[in-house]
């Protein structure tokens, strides 16, 4: 009844999708696994309607379709429960549940809210939620808010004329174990109603629920397999494919890092809700890669690391010294570096040049009382533009004019220039072409050369692989496994994900 | 529904395509510019007259205490703030500035010249109590600075209880009647403060440090920079601009009151905005607001010198702020304006 | 003092009111006649004296006060004999603290009031009347409520009108103009009717002085910068052409004589309204050729003389001729001549007035439109 043949989407230099075919049937519910990267959620976004697909067609009802807005694909019976959860939290739960559609409540410009309220209750039933539909929902727990979205998305039911698909994106990341089962059963349930989309990061979870599974790599679909024969292991080879090319990686510049040279110590540090108990060591010229699914609390231990978080719990040591002042001031100070995975948020400033957002975390060194020394920092920029081949006609351009590879490059540069000795990457390859991927893979070797230690979330887990010394596995919050990875000693693919999901 | 409107709409990084960003840019950057220069022709057209050393001296002179008000609220405005208070600050500073004037003798020649750096401290300050309520009470900073502009409002009321406080000697009002090639002293002493604050702008890091914050606030923070005492800073200049404005307003009109402030606000927000210089922050700058309050006052002027109704001024100002806000406003970056 | 031009902005309002409650009023006032004159109770020798008005924070009500107190006092009593009530605004208080005060004084009250609008005067009369008390207004009035509808009982009603002064001003103007050249003309708010009356008599002036011509005419908003920078323009439009200039108010005169000195023009006539303190020093000087000065102190002690004389039989409205009923109060035209035997006389001391004197200050009875 829904059916993708031959769906195509590219974005500028990123070729997204690649001829999927996809088909649900009536009351099934179908899994679709991958990779971070390998095209899951812009998939997802062309079936609700938020990308329009420029090649192949959307099927529903043997009918092409093409939605402009996830309200278009609404009103074809396509709805979207949200990881992150979409409701407004100052609204109550029947607010929440027919935002947007209170036309039908409405009698001369005023709501009947009774009216409501039973309209409520009965979406509510449909997923066996007994709470006040009057409820603010910022009182919900999150498994009750998981309900209730999927009881707004059930609300289509009444609109729509044939059937419903529903997209699940990662709706077990936030729940405890038998809220999981509670939830899963629900699905199952609910098949008489509405056909099912189930994305998750957890194989085992997906293979319970799933009656097909959708395998995805590199923007296509590599396989479908059938829910009863399946297993995780086979899947994670799926998953991961192709061999690892080690030129790619820059593998034959991985140097020894220096063991004798602690940068920063990390000592059971926890977080509530984030990590617990996290204890590692960066060296001088090491890569320390974390490995873990999203949610996982990778980016957590950054953010501790680099000062913009306090731990609850544990210690951390920058070069011998405790820290006791947790602030991004005190983590520049000290020579922690952090390019964040939104440059446009925390990276870089777009609308100031290449040199001002170069000086910018040490803007001290090129100052005399308060007044800039201009000529410095535009020689600092220039030689910096030379040093990383970044391609700006020159150090006065403005940064959002540049592509994602040189503003990432002119991150590093912001940092590298003033010294920072700790770097910490957050996905710094995302979003870029093979090109500028390469040419931070070189940075990230020729940094390492210079004594400088890296502590790497990966876009992807060959580059986790491929450049790190050392890789920590982590599932839940905490370090589960830990591997060296030296060249020709690299561990597989298939052994990280063993230990992600 | 609106939450979903907002995460759906997410722009794609890579649809902007660097043509499209470089013609934007250039309008944004000359539009200003260009709009004066199509006033300043059409109302010579219009009328002869206007095209006159005198009556660049005119609109010059009503334009100074304008700009120094401008310039202010322009280092607000580049932080992505807003500052409200100008009204009450320029109140607290001319009346408190004719005050001391009076107080010390009533003449430059004499001891009155000390009532001037007294006026400079009095906007300091008040910019700095602006900031710490602002930012030390976390309370955003249109409302926070609304609030003191009526303090200051207060405050002058109390000080005259009403009454208008003249400054005569002839030695300070001369920054009015003493013209060096056509031009009034008020004027030189306006450009010099303008040049002065294009320092600030582009040569210090505290000017640096204010299109940091207002380019992205968390990207000056996760850079290390303490931007609780840049903001504060900030209302600290403004402040200080603010007197300077009070001070030109006092010279220009030999009165200081409590309403020597009135109409600032409307006109240096406008000003700021028309130049150029972005609501949301990070883009713009004190040259922006100098062709700004430009084209406010020759819009004054020649809507007068065509002898239009004043309403029909206005209405074109609002207009011209409609148009500017809209120029200078990524709208892809904004899924949903509040 | 640019409380007169606030107080009268607030009147505006009022007056607006004043023109539609006469559209319909026609009918009650016919009604009331027939309903006739209660005749007058017995006076009484020593009636309490109120004033009603808006508050006291307003200088301009300060000022009415002051002449209320100046009059109880010069009947040998102590200030706070006069009876303050303050309506804040509100019609309905008005008229409550109005009955409440006859509940506890009969016939036995002199009441001066400015009804706050014009509808509510109609009540508070037909209350006092009602009680037998007296009472003078002043302002606000409906134009079919008349004091001889009343008997002696609603003893008097005062208002001030701008456009006879204005025009005055603007003779002296075109006068030291020798009678030739260009004039023009920064106003209020263009909405406001003071403003509105002032140009008007601007306009009156014209006719008698062909070769006089009003090159323009642009709201100031009774604003020392805007005027300032409108005289701006204005000389750029018209230059030299520019012979006079007629101001609505003093605050707006200071701004365009700023302007005038600001390109080093001297001379210039120029004549205003208000009779601020500083704009008669201006007058003085011979830098202001005329303002008006309306008299806040002297209406304010002259409408409670007014009940009060009634009350106690000194004489008696009902044998006065119409025009001592309504009547316009008094402007005072302050010139170079003058003024500074008005400044000594007015503004740094109080003056001793004749409270008995009730009509000479006044300027003739009210007529409608």
């Amino acid at each position: 009844m829904f059916e993708l043949q031959k769906v195509e989407k590219k974005f500028p230099g990123v070729h997204a999708l690649k001829g999927i075919d996809f088909t649900i049937k009536r009351g099934e519910i179908v899994g679709l696994v991958g990779e971070n990267g390998a095209g899951k959620s812009t998939l997802m976004k062309v079936i609700y309607g938020a990308y329009q697909h420029d090649g192949g067609q959307v099927l529903v009802d043997g009918r092409a379709v093409r939605f402009h807005n996830p309200r278009q694909a609404m009103d074809m019976g396509v709805g979207m429960v949200f990881q992150e959860q979409s409701l407004i939290p100052n609204l109550t739960v029947m607010e929440n549940i027919f935002l947007g559609f209170e036309q039908q409540f409405v009698h001369l410009g005023v709501v009947n809210w009774k009216k409501m309220a039973t309209a409520a209750r009965q979406q509510l039933d449909k997923v066996k939620l007994s709470i006040d539909p009057a409820t603010v929902t910022s009182k919900l727990s999150f498994a009750q808010r998981q309900l209730v979205e999927l009881a707004k998305v059930l609300t289509l039911e009444e609109r729509v004329q044939g059937d419903l698909v529903i997209l699940l994106d990662e709706p077990t990341s936030v729940l405890a174990k038998e809220e999981i089962e509670l939830l899963f059963s629900l699905v199952r349930d609910l098949r008489k109603r509405a056909s099912f989309i189930f994305v998750s990061h957890r194989l085992d979870e997906v293979i319970e629920l799933s009656d097909r599974i959708y395998v995805m790599k590199d923007g296509a679909v590599v396989d479908v397999v059938d829910g009863k024969d399946a297993d995780v292991a086979s899947i994670q080879h799926k998953m991961v494919g192709r061999n690892i090319s080690k030129e790619y990686y820059r593998e034959e510049k991985q140097k020894p890092f220096d063991a004798a040279k602690p940068l920063l110590e990390v000592d059971g540090i926890s977080l509530a809700g984030r990590y617990n108990d996290i204890s590692l060591k960066l060296h001088a010229g090491e890569v320390l890669c974390l490995v873990g699914v999203e949610g996982s609390g990778r980016e957590a231990i950054l953010r501790t690391i680099f000062g913009l978080q306090k731990p609850h719990l544990g210690q951390v040591t920058l070069k011998g010294r405790r820290v006791e002042t947790f602030s991004a001031a005190h983590g520049v100070e000290c020579g922690v570096g952090y390019v964040p995975r939104e440059r446009k948020i925390e990276g870089m400033v777009g609308g100031m040049t290449v040199y001002e957002n170069i000086t910018l975390s040490q803007m001290r060194n090129y100052s005399n009382a308060g007044v800039l020394e201009i000529a410095r920092e535009r020689g600092l920029a220039r030689d910096w533009i030379k040093k990383l081949s970044i391609k700006a006609s020159s150090e006065n351009v403005d940064c959002a004019n540049l592509s994602g590879g040189n503003q990432q490059k002119v991150v590093l540069a912001k940092w590298r220039s003033g010294g920072s000795d700790i770097i910490l990457l957050d996905h710094p390859t995302r979003g870029l072409d093979i090109g500028a991927k390469e040419d931070v893979y070189d940075m990230v070797r020729d940094m390492c050369g210079a004594g400088v230690g890296i502590i790497l979330v990966a876009d992807t887990l060959e580059e986790a692989i491929g450049l790190s010394h050392t890789i920590a596995v982590i599932r839940d919050g905490e370090i589960r496994k830990w591997y060296d990875c030296p060249p020709g000693g690299k561990p597989s693919l298939y052994d990280l994900i063993h230990y992600m999901t | 529904m609106l939450a979903m409107a907002t995460r759906f709409a997410v722009p794609c990084p890579w649809e902007k395509s660097v043509e499209n960003l470089l013609t934007r840019d250039n309008l944004q950057k000359w539009a200003p510019l260009l709009v004066l220069f199509a006033l300043v022709l059409f109302f010579s057209i219009a009328n002869p007259n206007f095209l006159s050393m005198r009556n660049f001296a005119r609109i010059s002179i009503l334009s100074t205490p304008a700009l120094m008000i401008g310039v202010g609220v322009t280092f607000i405005i580049l932080m992505g703030s807003i500052d409200l208070s100008m009204e009450g600050a320029v109140a607290v500073c001319a009346v408190l500035f004719a005050t001391m004037f009076t107080a010390l003798g009533g003449s430059l020649a004499g001891w009155g010249w000390l009532a001037i750096p007294g006026a400079l401290f009095v906007g300091a300050l008040f910019g700095l109590i602006n900031g710490l309520v602002h930012v030390g009470l976390k309370i955003p900073s249109f409302m926070a600075s609304l609030s003191m502009g009526f303090v200051g409002i207060g405050l002058s009321l109390l000080i005259t209880g009403g009454d208008r406080i003249r400054v005569e000697d002839p030695l300070f009002r001369s920054l009015l009647t003493y013209r060096l090639g056509g031009f009034p002293v008020m004027v030189y002493v306006a450009l010099a403060a303008l040049l002065i604050a294009g320092f600030i702008q582009g040569q210090t890091k505290i000017g640096r440090n204010f299109y940091a914050v207002g380019g992205g606030e968390d990207l000056a923070h996760a850079s290390g920079l303490n931007v609780p005492r840049v903001r504060i800073i900030g209302f600290v200049i403004a402040g200080i601009f603010y007197a300077l404005g009070a001070m030109l307003a006092v010279a220009q009109i030999g009165i200081a009151e409590t309403v020597t402030g009135r109409n600032l606000m409307f006109v240096s927000i406008t000003s700021v905005v028309v130049g150029g210089t972005a609501l949301w922050g990070g883009a713009g700058g004190v040259w922006n607001t100098l062709v700004g309050v430009l084209i406010v006052n020759v819009i004054g002027n020649g809507m007068v010198v065509m002898g239009l109704p004043s309403y029909v001024q206005d209405g074109v100002l609002g207009l011209l702020v409609i148009i500017a806000v809209y120029l200078s406003t990524d709208r892809r970056s904004l899924s949903f304006v509040k | 003092m640019s409380f007169i031009k606030e107080f009268i902005e607030q009147e505006t309002v009022n007056r607006r009111n004043l023109l539609l409650a006469s559209a319909y009023g026609l009918g009650g006032a016919a009604a009331l006649r027939t309903l006739g004159a209660t005749p007058a109770r017995a006076t009484t020798a020593n009636p309490t004296i109120a004033w009603s008005y808006r508050d006291r924070t307003n200088p301009y009500w300060n000022y009415i006060v002051s002449g209320g107190e100046a009059f109880v006092e010069s009947l040998g009593k102590p200030k706070d004999a006069l009876v303050n009530l303050i309506n804040e605004g509100s019609s309905e208080k008005s008229l409550a603290d109005v009955k409440a005060l006859l509940g506890k004084e009969g016939s036995n009250l002199a009441l001066a009031i400015d009804a706050n609008d014009a509808p509510n005067c109609r009540p508070v009369v037909e209350a006092v009347a009602a009680a037998g008390a007296y009472v003078s207004t002043i302002w606000n009035k409906t134009d079919d409520l008349h004091p001889w509808d009343f008997g002696d009982n609603y003893v008097s009603h005062m208002t001030w009108s701008d456009e006879g002064p204005a025009e005055k001003t603007a003779r002296i103007l075109f006068d030291a103009m020798g009678g030739k050249g260009g004039v023009v003309h920064l106003g209020g708010i263009a909405s406001n009717n003071p403003a509105i009356e002032r140009l008007n008599g601007l306009k009156n002036a014209l006719k008698d002085y062909p070769n006089v011509q009003l090159l323009d005419a642009q709201p100031a908003d009774w604003d020392t910068q805007k005027a300032n920078q409108i005289m701006a323009s204005f000389l750029t439009r018209y230059g030299d052409d520019i012979k006079g200039v007629h101001c609505a108010n003093d605050t707006i005169a200071y701004g365009v004589i700023e302007a005038l000195r600001a390109e080093g023009i001297e001379g210039m006539p120029i004549v205003s309204y208000d009779g601020n303190q500083q704009a008669v020093e201006l007058v003085a000087k011979g830098e202001i050729l005329a303002t008006v000065f309306t008299n806040p102190h002297w209406g304010g002690g002259i409408t409670a003389a007014l009940a009060y004389y009634a009350a106690t039989g000194a004489f008696k409205p009902s044998a006065e001729p119409k025009e001592h009923r309504e009547f316009y109060g008094p402007t005072i035209l302050v010139t170079p001549k003058d003024a500074a035997e008005f400044k000594a006389k007015y503004l740094d001391s109080t003056p001793k007035y004749d409270w008995k004197d009730f009509w000479g200050p006044g300027n003739g009875q009210i007529k409608y439109k």
